[in-house]
């Protein structure tokens, strides 16, 4: 197999980032057959991390896959540092991709899949095998290597997709929904990485419908719903607006009981109720709720927690909100 | 003592060109299928009709008695790629089903779209794993046969006689190939189970060759072979090979029919391998 040399992506990151757009989308709009998917999308999107945010088929994903370049737009166009991103794939190779799905073969292991991934980069074997061991390292996930897909955790699932994402070292990560399902702990700890990447000089475009997840990344982020852009900039804008509407959260744990009782002792719980082997709780001030669930985590006195999730309704509000002003 | 960087650090070797993605994605699937031991047991009995016609040959070129009924013709290649279509069926479904239906299972296509690889490149790569194992359950042992042939025999002279041997057998296992790989391709496509798509598979090849039998045998005509791609290749090979046609059927018509099929099969596959299932 010949060779060409090595393009490093990280190096021209700061310069995309000098520059400015990483992405830049014009007049972008993608519809499947009736349905509108975006409309009429006319952003840019900056180095660091940006914020994709809004409620479950805001267009998000769609946003996303046009990104990617695993979509055609159906009118408009998008670039990615600068290059048409549609039936390019010398771009993608500068681009690391984490759907929302799981996506992956549950009988191999995830060294073997990030490995097989990784060649598609065009990495020797030998490469590609020692880059895939760094990456799952990176995701904390080196000593479940060897496991088959199929027997991890939700959240260990989470991670060998990320693996899979930064393995070629990509100056732009995508990351479609990336904390959903993971533990408190993994949580704080992903959140970390995905700053330490930014740091180092990648650029991240993170999605989620949970306002606090985007939060505490970056305070740039972009407010999409119905296929639309509402509003672009800093968070704080709609911070308010948001900590008006009482936040669901749904926590599976080893103990939904003693899980119930920490919570019923805190004054901004608003409600509770089970579900077989969780709690959903809504509370009025979800930054106080956040840390405190993670240091509930960390102490491990209500039992294990292994799933946070919080269904969009309260940012679905917010957007109703928005979309009425 | 040294302190050694214990961070990410960046790939510094080389990486190869893109557009060469479709190889990884056929070296891995090479790589998988000859891991199963049921598939090596598979093609150890494609295998075993080429030792029988080795033998035939040989007794042919050094048992003057067993010459005159078992020497080798240009009909007995002919015979051997008809043969070898059973096993170019069973192939076909081992290798075939799961192909793209096991990625559109396990949601990969998004993911190795996401990555430098273009559609057409996945697909290449697919085709060419089914392709090289089709291959060499057809073609490698034909060529074989005709090259054991000279060496028991001593002398090019059969060889010589029947040149256009050579030149058949390759372009009628092209086409056999052809047809069982981009026909397969399009139904894993089209579905999330491997199991279906087996199923579907055989189905078509015998529905097809039902129906004809069903119309040949109230009408009485075999024009209508173009029905079954079975018949089709049957009617080509011997065409291929300077046989009298099989059925009452134009050459034109056949190719007609199997360019068709595959044409139809390269439209299945654009419409369907694609990163993202849209549903309308």
């Amino acid at each position: 197999m010949s060779a060409v040399p090595q393009e490093v992506p990280g190096a021209n990151a700061s310069a995309g980032a000098a520059a400015g757009a990483i992405v830049q989308a014009t007049q972008l709009s993608k519809w499947y057959g009736q349905v509108s998917g975006l409309n009429d999308v006319t952003a840019t999107i900056p180095g660091g991390i940006t914020g994709l945010l809004g409620p479950n088929g805001a267009g998000k994903s769609t946003f996303m896959k046009l990104m990617t370049g695993q979509l055609k737009p159906s009118k408009g166009s998008i670039a990615v540092f600068g290059e048409a991103i549609w039936g390019n794939p010398s771009v993608y190779s500068r681009i690391g991709f984490c759907p929302e799905q799981d996506a992956f073969y549950d009988r191999m292991t995830g060294l073997e899949w990030v490995t097989a991934l990784v060649r598609l980069n065009g990495y020797s074997e030998t490469e590609a095998v020692a880059a895939a061991k760094r990456a799952l390292d990176q995701v904390d996930l080196i000593e479940a290597a060897g496991k088959k897909i199929g027997a991890y955790s939700k959240g260990m699932r989470q991670r060998v997709k990320m693996a899979q994402a930064l393995v070629h070292d990509p100056a732009l990560l995508i990351l479609d929904e990336p904390l959903t399902g993971m533990d408190p702990l993994m949580r704080r700890r992903t959140i970390r990485l995905i700053k330490d990447w930014a740091r180092a000089g990648k650029h991240i475009i993170v999605s989620s419908h949970i306002l606090h997840e985007i939060e505490s990344m970056t305070s740039n982020i972009l407010l999409i719903n119905n296929g639309r852009i509402l509003a672009e900039g800093n968070v704080h804008a709609i911070r308010d607006l948001i900590d008006t509407h009482p936040h669901t959260v749904f926590v599976r744990g080893a103990d939904p009981r003693a899980l119930a009782r920490r919570f019923l002792a805190d004054d901004d719980l608003l409600s509770l109720r089970f579900e077989p082997g969780a709690v959903i709780i809504e509370t009025a001030k979800p930054d106080a709720f956040y840390a405190r669930l993670t240091d509930l985590a960390a102490t491990g006195e209500a039992g294990s927690i292994d799933e946070v999730t919080s269904p969009d309704d309260n940012l679905q509000a917010v957007f109703r909100y928005l979309v009425k002003q | 003592m040294p302190i050694h960087d214990q961070g990410y650090r960046r790939y510094l070797g080389s990486r190869a060109a893109v557009g060469r993605g479709w190889l990884v994605i056929t070296k891995a699937g090479i790589r998988t299928v000859l891991a199963k031991r049921s598939f090596i047991g598979l093609m150890l009995l494609a295998w075993a009709p080429f030792v029988v016609r080795a033998v035939q040959i040989y007794i042919a070129a050094n048992f003057a008695q067993a010459a005159s009924f078992l020497a080798p013709k240009a009909e007995t290649f002919r015979e051997y790629l008809g043969q070898q279509g059973i096993f170019v069926f069973f192939v076909t479904i081992y290798i075939g089903a799961g192909l793209i239906a096991n990625d559109r299972r396990a949601n990969a296509l998004q993911v190795y779209l996401s990555k430098p690889l273009t559609r057409a490149e996945y697909v290449a790569g697919k085709f060419a794993i089914l392709f090289l194992f089709l291959v060499a359950v057809t073609w490698v042992p034909a060529i074989l046969l005709l090259i054991i042939q000279i060496l028991f025999a001593g002398s090019f002279t059969f060889f010589r006689e029947n040149i256009f041997l050579l030149p058949a057998i390759t372009l009628f296992s092209l086409v056999q190939v052809l047809v069982a790989t981009m026909t397969m391709l399009a139904l894993s496509s089209m579905s999330k189970s491997s199991r279906f798509v087996g199923v579907m598979y055989a189905g078509l090849i015998f529905f097809t060759t039902a129906l004809f039998n069903a119309i040949r045998g109230i009408t009485g005509l075999t024009s209508f072979a173009w029905i079954s791609p079975t018949e089709t290749l049957e009617q080509l090979g011997n065409l291929i090979f300077r046989l009298p046609p099989a059925f009452d059927m134009s050459p034109i018509i056949a190719v007609i029919a199997i360019v068709t099929l595959i044409a139809g099969s390269a439209w299945i596959l654009e419409r369907r391998v694609r990163g993202i299932e849209v549903v309308q």
